[in-house]
């Protein structure tokens, strides 16, 4: 089908969720041709679709609002989500707790629980002094428990875009290698 | 299911609406479709308008279904085509208020509100401030603000307009752009200006002070738009009506200088501010009436069609202004456009003088077939008000009343003519003869049942007493041979009317009656055999009472009268004296509604109707003992309006009693009243018997209390005044405080219409009769009756209370029942020399109350 039009790339929907002031927005912003970009920021309301390429897929992505009144709004779009990109802020020990609720309420929504879809971390906000370390994020996620889905941790400043393109091109493979 | 649709559209052919028959459920269904990847814009397209059609057809969505559709609708965001998210847009402000959580799709809005293509900037700002509420205002605050200085114009106007919508339930945060509206409102653009001027206004308006600057400041220049310049002129209008000394004022100036505009719309808006303002001056007017003289010959049939209707309008107040017109006017007669001709007749109608009536009227003949029935009715009404201006040239205008009667016509349009023939024939006593016959005519082919009681109740009324009152009778007795029960029983009472009326007829109406008695419905039947009874009695005083006086009880007050009787049965029989009497409604108030602008939110409210207040009294337990209410005073302000506690009183008059019902509003919002009630003090002795206070009155509550009087046996002594003290426990503050204040008043009748007042006058008899003279002080016989009317507060009867140019003498009939169901009839001849003198005559079956009203004119 994808010939048959001219793109070839592969296309895939993604859901991009988080607690509130995690960086996701600005991370999809980072993630977007330099011309579409946003110049500044602010607290996102319900939802946005954003799109952007990697080298083999076209990402088309729900960018969530991580605000607690709008998180029970997320599951809407659970259905037709081909990946998931969870946003932490690894500078937010006191909240991790709250994040590691919200990512076991996800992963126990039927929607998702069925689906063997890959699951991509950012713990973001590396450069802050006091962050936390992937590792150690992980942890306190028990990320070891998800054994039924494929998933990645890594640390990122979404300023600078350092870790972005390594966390982009895993779920790349992923998307790709399982067709 | 898709099959079965479309056989059923062949069914129906090529032609008919693709949308026919949709269902809710279905529609619901394919929109689950927005889910699926990727997206088909046209055919998501299509499903949306498909969603669109069905509410738009009235169905309830839950919120379920709606909060459902909404979600999978927001998917759609995913797609960059432009037809399709325009179309999301407008289904987002359809769905806004019946799904739930749609400020889902608020981040999304603003990204394309601030976006680049400006193909969906303004449509998103729409849909961004239609899901907004109060508590998101905020988040959007910044947004708007750049939106209403975008320099796109479409941008900024959708902005504008949005915030004119959000003032409704945000005024305070809509406020705190004013500095970005004022830029706007210097825009080139002419849209942006005029909503941008429409916006600062509405944020104003309450402020007039600064309404008056904002004004000020911009009648002296610096509007480009047409339309934001007629913007001004009717906020100056406005303005103007406030204004006490307008002569001197800048506005007038203003309004008067945009006569000379270059758009023709700034133009006609000026002439019709000046037109529309109270009491303009001829000198005022000229120019505005010069222009619209112009617009009068101008190529454009919408300027022509708003200048005749202008002036049309002017003639009624000013016709001597519009005389200047009447060749243009005349022109416009045979204009293609049948509206602008009908206007230009009616106008030249107002204005003729009397010799130009027959050839306008033959004119308007020739197209009276081509114009719709709403202009017909315009024409009958120019036609009507010229009687009553030349009532010489009924017989003219009668018979076109007369033809248009017969023409084809819808049920309003015959009704105006019946209204106006029936308008003429009170008016002119000449006309009348004419004019009933016209009505015979109509109502041997009249399709419309309430015409032709109405006619047929007229005939009963007014055909007796005409010279050959035999010759309306056949045309009554045709209806009741010919047509349907409620219109052959209207034919009944008409006929009896005859028959207790002339003496001579009596022999064949009871002829006629006898055949009714057979009838198939049970009112006709009904109605023939108790008429015929009473006529067989041949006793005026029966006649009077059953026949050609009607029951003068309110018919809801009856109704309740009679359901009361029959849930609580008693030995007596049902007594019609207890029910509450039908009231003359006073010609007189409608004139005078518009007087105060600073009307309080608690007088918006109908007045109640005294079936309300019977209703209210009859639910006190305290008032069970004292019989039915007879009537019910205008409730009086006791207060002046701008103090603490706001005071109504309503005075319910009963057989023996008096109730006081005291309506009282609290406008202090820091206090509570508790324990509220009326102390009443009378000088005269008269004795409170019950109070009821209001427990409890909160801030902008109305609570109300009753104080119950016993009034004295002597009926003589009905005048009397009251001092009445507020008393009242304030909550966590002082004690009791007072407010005195003093009414005296008397209203102890109803005014009811005796249509036959001689009869009734020979019935009452000579028994109670009394006899003054008096003179009057005023200078003419009209002004003589509207205080007689007034003082007395009786209905007059027969059309008395209208003299007939040049006579120097009248009498005056007054009809009223007193206090316990007494009727009163009051005859006064009046006789006009330097001033007019006065013999009033009193008869009642009760002397004390005839010696009474004497004493009160005196």
């Amino acid at each position: 089908m994808g010939s048959i039009l001219g793109v070839n790339k592969k296309q895939a929907q993604i859901l991009c969720v988080g607690l509130d002031n995690s960086g996701k927005t600005t991370i999809i912003n980072k993630l977007k041709p330099k011309e579409t970009q946003a110049e500044d920021i602010v607290p996102t309301i319900g939802f946005t679709v954003e799109k952007f390429k990697s080298s083999a897929v076209n990402f088309t992505v729900f960018d969530m609002s991580g605000q607690g009144k709008y998180r029970n709004l997320w599951e809407h779009y659970y259905k037709d989500a081909e990946g998931i990109i969870f946003v932490l802020d690894s500078s937010d020990k006191l909240r991790m707790v709250v994040a590691k609720e919200e990512l076991d309420l996800l992963l126990q929504h039927a929607e998702i629980k069925a689906k063997k879809i890959p699951i991509l971390f950012f713990a973001n906000k590396m450069d802050l002094r006091d962050s936390l370390s992937s590792v150690k994020c992980s942890q306190m996620l028990e990320l070891e428990k998800v054994k039924d889905k494929p998933w990645h941790i890594c640390s990122s400043n979404a300023l600078t875009q350092e870790g972005l393109h390594e966390g982009v091109q895993w779920l790349t493979d992923q998307l790709t290698s399982h067709p | 299911m898709n099959l079965r649709r479309d056989k059923k559209d062949e069914e129906d052919g090529g032609s008919s609406n693709p949308f026919q028959g949709l269902e809710k459920s279905m529609v619901i269904q394919e929109a689950r479709s927005f889910n699926d990847t990727p997206i088909v814009p046209r055919k998501c397209c299509h499903i949306l308008t498909k969603v669109m059609y069905v509410l738009n057809q009235g169905e309830q969505f839950g919120t379920l279904e709606a909060t459902e559709t909404f979600f999978a609708m927001t998917k759609l965001f995913q797609s960059n085509d432009s037809m399709l998210r325009r179309m999301v847009y407008l289904l987002i402000k359809e769905m806004a208020d019946i799904a739930d959580d749609v400020i889902i799709v608020t981040s999304s809005l603003t990204k394309d509100m601030t976006g680049k293509e400006d193909l969906y900037r303004a449509a998103a700002i729409r849909a961004l401030c239609k899901i907004t509420d109060s508590t998101m205002l905020q988040a959007i605050e910044r947004f708007m603000k750049q939106a209403i200085v975008d320099k796109v114009p479409s941008v900024s106007s959708a902005a504008l307009a949005s915030s004119l919508h959000l003032m409704k339930q945000n005024p305070d945060v809509v406020r705190r752009w004013v500095n970005e509206v004022q830029e706007a409102a210097s825009s080139d653009n002419i849209m942006v200006q005029y909503h941008a001027l429409g916006l600062l206004h509405h944020v104003r308006k309450n402020d007039s002070i600064a309404v008056s600057k904002m004004v000020s400041k911009y009648t002296k220049g610096g509007l480009k738009s047409p339309y934001a310049t007629c913007l001004l002129i009717r906020i100056s209008a406005k303005l103007l009506e406030k204004e006490e000394y307008r002569d001197s004022s800048p506005l007038i100036d203003f309004i008067e200088s945009c006569l000379r505009h270059k758009s023709e719309m700034v133009i006609y808006e000026a002439a019709h501010a000046i037109v529309n303002m109270k009491d303009t001056t001829a000198r005022e007017l000229a120019p505005a009436v010069s222009v619209l003289q112009l617009f009068l010959s101008s190529p454009k049939p919408t300027l022509r069609f708003a200048a005749t209707k202008t002036l049309n309008k002017v003639a009624m107040t000013h016709p001597a202004a519009v005389t200047a017109c009447n060749l243009d006017l005349e022109n416009l007669i045979t204009d293609v456009n049948r509206s602008i001709a009908t206007l230009a007749i009616t106008t030249l109608l107002k204005t003729g003088s009397e010799s130009s009536i027959d050839r306008l009227m033959k004119q308007i003949g020739t197209f009276m077939s081509d114009i719709s029935d709403e202009f017909k009715v315009v024409v009958v009404d120019a036609v009507s008000s010229l009687c009553s201006k030349f009532p010489r040239k009924y017989s003219v205008m009668m018979n076109f009343l007369a033809s248009m009667l017969r023409d084809d016509g819808g049920y309003e349009y015959k009704k105006a003519i019946v209204n106006s023939l029936v308008g003429i024939i009170e008016e002119n006593p000449e006309a009348k003869e004419a004019g009933l016959s016209h009505l015979c005519e109509f109502i041997e082919d009249c399709e419309h049942t309430s015409l032709a009681t109405r006619i047929l109740h007229l005939l009963g009324q007014e055909g007796p007493r005409t010279p050959k009152p035999a010759k309306y009778i056949r045309f009554i007795y045709n209806r009741v041979i010919l047509e349907n029960a409620a219109i052959r029983a209207a034919a009944v009472s008409s006929l009896a009317k005859f028959g207790a009326h002339c003496e001579p007829l009596l022999p064949s109406i009871m002829v006629l009656l006898e055949r009714s008695l057979l009838d198939s419905d049970d009112e006709v039947r009904d109605r023939a055999t108790f008429y015929l009874n009473i006529l067989k009695q041949n006793q005026k005083a029966l006649n009077s009472a059953y026949i050609l006086n009607g029951l003068a009880v309110s018919v809801v007050g009856l109704e309740r009268a009679l359901h009361h009787y029959t849930i609580e049965p008693s030995e007596q029989p049902f007594d019609i004296k207890t029910v509450p009497l039908d009231t003359q409604p006073f010609a007189e108030h409608k004139v005078t509604s518009d007087v105060s602008p600073a009307a309080r939110p608690a007088e918006k409210a109908a007045p109640p109707t005294q079936e309300i207040y019977a209703e209210q009294l009859a639910a006190v337990p305290e008032f069970a003992h004292i019989g039915p209410l007879f009537k019910s005073s205008k409730p009086v302000e006791l207060t002046e309006s701008e103090t603490e506690y706001i005071v109504r009183c309503i005075k319910h008059t009963f057989p023996k009693h008096v109730v006081f019902q005291f309506d009282c509003t609290n406008t202090l919002n820091d206090q509570q009243l508790e324990e509220v009630y009326v102390q009443m003090e009378s000088a005269e002795g008269l004795e409170v018997e019950t109070v009821v206070p209001a427990p409890i009155l909160k801030y902008n509550q109305p609570g109300t209390t009753y104080t119950l009087v016993q009034l004295p046996d002597d009926n003589t002594e009905v005048a009397s005044v009251f001092s009445n003290t507020l008393k009242y426990s304030v909550k966590d503050c002082d004690p009791n405080t007072g407010e005195p204040d003093e009414e005296g008043y008397e209203d102890e009748y109803v005014r009811v219409m005796k249509p036959n007042f001689m009869a009734s006058w020979e019935e009452i008899g000579e028994d109670n009769e009394l006899e003054e003279t008096f003179a009057l002080s005023t200078k003419t016989l009209e002004e003589a009756i509207q205080n007689i009317v007034n003082f007395l507060g009786m209905q007059p009867c027969e059309r008395s209370d209208k003299v007939p140019e040049g006579k120097s003498s009248h009498s005056l009939f007054l009809a009223g029942v007193f206090r316990g169901g007494v009727d009163v009839l009051v005859k006064a001849r009046l006789a006009l020399q330097d001033t007019v003198k006065m013999q009033i005559t009193v008869r009642s079956t009760d002397p004390e109350i005839s010696e009474l009203i004497t004493s009160a004119v005196g």
